[in-house]
């Protein structure tokens, strides 16, 4: 019905030629914004991309560097120690997986659904296994259950060395992975379809196979997924224990670091790049039917006292925390006898790192630098790039360019990402050449490594601000940095203090990419740890491991402590 | 209102529409819209949700350019031009005020970057605050603040350049009821006492009649008819928006001449004439408090009814009445005075007149 607009005088034929589409011009914001989106794209390609790619070329060529097609894993399948290690990866993934989601279920239950006493202090515990490197645990368990261990009469008989000690070593360590998922999925649910459930006089057991895990199963798909790729990707916990029993993660480093096979190595790299695509598609999709389900209009479910319930989850938390707590102070003990399980005298005899092959203390204290510029490097770069990511105008295809790239490393286990780094950088024709073997390049691994999550988290915190703000700071003719430093930044303060913290730890812990990139004047503590348990120096890798845990514990409490003084202080706008 | 077309063609219109079509996909969000606005008139749009309003002021704001079609404000077209080279201030349903500066340094937000001095950012902020009635609260945060207050902070800011243009996107749709009457005044009086020409989005038809010089009703992307509240309430273009805006009786019915109509049995005779043949099917439009119950006038059509369920409304009675000997039922709303002086009841039998030029004809088809 148009009459109305027909019978204004100005609507004449003449005037309706103007059919071309609207292009709007570009301010120097825009200019300038999609410029520095398109550097931090560049640094994506270099940093994650052309690493990725020059694996892929790698697994294609013949010792001479000439094209070879697929012989390389035509070799691979031939090799039947080589594929004996993917049935035990995967044998070890599904059973860790197993048992660890439904540890972390029984756990998050605990947490979210009952009132036990302790939630708290349950849930700090449950995060500890974060601050340690994946060795840690494995070392543990040597002086749990080893040939030494003191209780070792539990495992009658069976030797912890191989396929058990692999499965605990990794529920351990992925345990709060898992966790975390499980947390926020038993957390979203409805308080109003357990009342109807209650209405219709449901059974407490048919509520929860109708009720809660329906409601649970997203978290538990994605937890299932999540773990199985830590699980097959993991080359910590299988190196120190795995005594024979091969896998997937543990051949490439044997091929690489031993026998200088890099072409195999590329070959596994490949392999083990399927289930952690896989399980980022699955986790994707996860993500979007979980948003969907929470609808706005949910009534957030309260949890009533239940004196049983909460008996018989304290009980199973509470063993579980206990079990963790053994491993660290296992680890901690072992490390300050003086010969364990013979001398028990403490003394810091181990400690004494300067002394001993692995690079002394200054590996450690390359650790420490090389977390610190991670954390503010990385921090900034992630920052900045969801920031354009989410406010410039425009650019679509830039944009999505960015998320695909910033999210791709979520898909790259980090033995495969060092891996691709050694062929990318250490080639002659790489203009970027003269990094190999420097800080900088274990730097910036760390930082592509870790890249994915940081970025989620900054997106989170960008989005929950009005998206109006800028808006109106454009129509007032105020240019974007101006109100990225005054208003965005500052409002995201605790999201980026969470990065940086995140990074940092991260940085301290890791193995699996930089062990490839370290250099004789680089070493870290973490590959340190790895070096002293090859060398047979399992107490002083113990001695290292609590070492890397006590600082990232220490910079853990100190951020905390910190962040509550700090962000009361200069946010006193949160406040009403 | 005092002439408002005289002012038009002396300086021709502040804000010139022309063809704007927006497209999503394959979505048609506006399709080939046409508006003038004139300078100093406070002008709403208002249409159901999802009809197109806010896409129409991101095209003008530039926040969302449209696909096709130009926009010229004060003479200089702006279709193509960034946000931050056009002249308005804009205030959204959510405030969007920055949540850690202070009040003063929100107002102030702007007139920093424009390189004023300190002491004239000062007081253009202190006038600006007195302006809104906020003068006492420059050194609190959005937060403490009540959302009415915060929403004039935000009116504060978007006038501080002193813009040509004000846009208003649901600017009273997040405050409770009373909050948002007594702000539509507060609005509509600074914009008459700076004369600033306003464009407001609203789905509440009562804030855009008591509020706008002429309102533009929109639905699917187009526009349904531009003009003053009183002709949209009066004389409503389409059965669009006779239904959109305040309540109405529609009433099917064929043509028997070109003034009258034979609606279930009643034949109601109109004052605008029609051209269609007889037996083309028709709608009448009608509202329910322009039904009489007394006071008859010759011109109304006079008809027997039976009153039926009687709702009190508070200031008036809600009923049916049903047109006796006839399959006709029309709503009404009775005053208190009509219900009390002739003692109507349910069940009882009066007259009633359905005034001919009140009643809005459509065809049907
Ligand atoms: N960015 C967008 N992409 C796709 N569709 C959109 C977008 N913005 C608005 N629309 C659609 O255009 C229509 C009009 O939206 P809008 O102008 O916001 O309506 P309203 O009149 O309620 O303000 C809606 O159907 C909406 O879904
Ligand atoms: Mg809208």
């Amino acid at each position: 019905m148009s009459t109305a607009a027909l019978e204004e005088p100005w609507a004449t034929s003449s005037d309706r030629g103007a059919v071309a589409p609207v292009r709007q011009r570009m301010s120097r914001d825009d200019l300038t914004m999609r410029i520095v989106l398109l550097l931090l794209t560049g640094w994506l390609v270099i940093t994650v991309l052309l690493p990725l790619g020059a694996l892929l070329i790698k697994s294609f060529e013949g010792a001479d560097g000439s094209f070879v097609g697929l012989s390389n894993f035509a070799l691979f399948f031939a090799n039947p120690s080589l594929t004996q290690s993917i049935s035990n990866s995967l044998t070890i993934a599904i059973v860790s997986t197993i048992i660890c989601v439904l540890l972390s279920f029984v756990f998050a239950y605990g947490l979210m659904r009952t009132c036990m006493p302790g939630r708290g202090i349950f849930r700090l515990i449950s995060q500890v296994p974060l601050l340690a490197p994946s060795l840690l645990p494995a070392i543990s368990l040597v002086y749990l259950f080893g040939n030494q261990g003191f209780a070792k009469s539990v495992m009658f008989g069976y030797s912890i060395y191989g396929p058990i000690g692999i499965v605990i070593g990794e529920v351990f360590w992925t345990f709060p992975h898992a966790l975390i998922i499980m947390v926020t999925a038993l957390s979203i649910s409805d308080a109003r379809l357990y009342e109807a459930a209650s209405a219709l006089k449901a059974s407490p057991w048919r509520t929860f196979w109708t009720v809660t895990i329906p409601g649970a199963r997203y978290g538990l798909i994605s937890a299932t997924f999540v773990v199985f790729t830590l699980v097959v990707t993991d080359f910590g916990v299988p190196k120190v224990i795995g005594g024979q029993y091969n896998v997937l993660a543990t051949d490439i480093y044997k091929q690489v670091i031993g026998q200088q096979n890099f072409r195999m190595g590329a070959v596994v790299g490949l392999l083990l790049l399927l289930p952690a695509v896989f399980s980022f598609a699955i986790d994707q999709w996860v993500q979007r039917k979980q948003s969907a389900a929470m609808s706005s209009r949910a009534v957030a479910y309260e949890p009533k006292p239940d004196f049983v319930v909460d008996t018989a989850f304290l009980v199973i938390c509470g063993l579980i925390a206990t079990a963790i707590l053994v491993v660290i102070f296992t680890a901690l003990f072992a490390s300050l006898a003086t010969l364990w399980p013979y001398n028990l005298t403490p003394s810091f005899k181990n400690y004494d790192f300067d002394n001993m092959d692995g690079g002394g203390w200054q590996s450690f204290y390359n650790s420490l630098r090389v977390a610190s510029l991670t954390a503010v490097f990385g921090t900034a770069i992630v920052f900045a790039g969801a920031y354009l990511m989410e406010k410039t105008r425009g650019f679509g295809a830039g944009r999505f360019v960015f998320q695909f790239l910033a999210l791709l490393p979520l898909a790259v286990p980090g033995i495969v990402l060092g891996l691709g780094y050694i062929f990318f950088f250490n080639s002659t024709a790489n203009p970027f050449n003269f990094i190999y073997g420097t800080t900088t390049i274990l730097v910036v691994c760390t930082i592509a490594h870790f890249y994915s999550v940081a970025h989620l988290t900054a997106v989170t915190a960008l989005k929950q601000i009005d998206q109006e703000i800028e808006v109106v700071s454009s129509s007032l003719r105020v240019p974007f940095y101006r109100t990225f430093f005054l208003v965005t930044l500052p409002v995201s303060l605790p999201a980026v203090l969470d990065i940086a913290m995140y990074l940092f730890v991260n940085a301290l812990t890791t193995v699996s990419a930089v062990v490839f990139i370290y250099s004789s004047q680089t070493t870290l503590a973490s590959i340190a740890v790895l070096n002293m348990d090859d060398a047979g120096d399992v107490a002083p890798a113990a001695a290292m491991a609590m070492t890397i845990f006590l600082a990232a514990t220490f910079v853990r409490v100190v951020y905390t402590v910190l962040v509550r003084g700090v962000l009361g202080r200069t946010q006193a706008w949160r406040r009403r | 209102m005092n002439q408002p077309s005289e002012i038009a063609d002396r300086d021709g219109p502040y804000l010139k529409i022309r063809n704007v079509t927006k497209r999503f996909g394959d979505f048609v969000a506006l399709q080939d819209v046409n508006l003038d606005i004139r300078r100093g008139e406070f002008i709403s749009f208002l249409g159901p949700s999802g009809c197109g309003k806010t896409t129409l002021l991101r095209a003008i704001s530039g926040l969302d350019v449209q696909s096709a079609g130009s926009i010229e404000q004060d003479g200089r077209d702006i279709s193509n031009l960034p946000v931050n080279q056009r002249d308005f201030g804009i205030v959204f349903q959510s405030y969007a005020l920055f949540p850690n500066l202070k009040i003063k340094d929100n107002v102030g937000y702007g007139l920093v970057s424009a390189g004023k001095s300190r002491t004239e950012i000062k007081s253009r902020v202190a006038e600006l605050l007195t302006m809104v009635g906020l003068a006492d609260q420059a050194e609190k945060y959005p937060s403490q603040l009540s959302g009415g207050q915060q929403q004039r902070v935000s009116l504060a800011r978007a006038l501080a350049l002193s813009p040509g243009l004000l846009l208003l996107d649901e600017p009273l749709s997040a405050l409770d009821a009373r909050v948002r009457a007594r702000l539509r005044g507060e609005i509509r009086e600074l914009q008459q006492r700076l004369g600033i020409t306003t464009v407001m989005v609203t789905h509440d038809q009562e804030e855009a009649l008591t509020m706008s010089d002429r309102i533009v009703v929109m639905s699917k992307g187009k526009i349904e008819q531009i003009g003053t509240p009183d002709e949209v309430y009066r004389s409503p273009a389409s059965p669009f928006v006779a239904d959109f805006i305040g309540r109405m009786n529609f009433i099917p019915g064929t043509l028997v001449s070109g003034t009258s109509a034979d609606c279930k049995g009643a034949v109601l005779s109109f004052t605008t004439a029609l051209t269609y043949v007889q037996g083309t099917p028709i709608t009448i439009c009608l509202r329910p408090e322009d039904i009489v119950v007394r006071d008859i006038a010759s011109s109304s059509n006079a008809v027997d009814v039976e009153v039926g369920v009687m709702e009190f409304m508070g200031n008036h009675f809600a009923t049916t009445l049903h047109v006796s000997g006839t399959h006709l039922n029309v709503s009404a709303d009775l005053s208190m005075n009509d219900v009390r002086d002739l003692s109507i009841r349910p069940g009882s039998k009066v007259k009633a007149g359905l005034p001919a030029d009140r009643l809005r004809v459509f065809s049907t088809t």
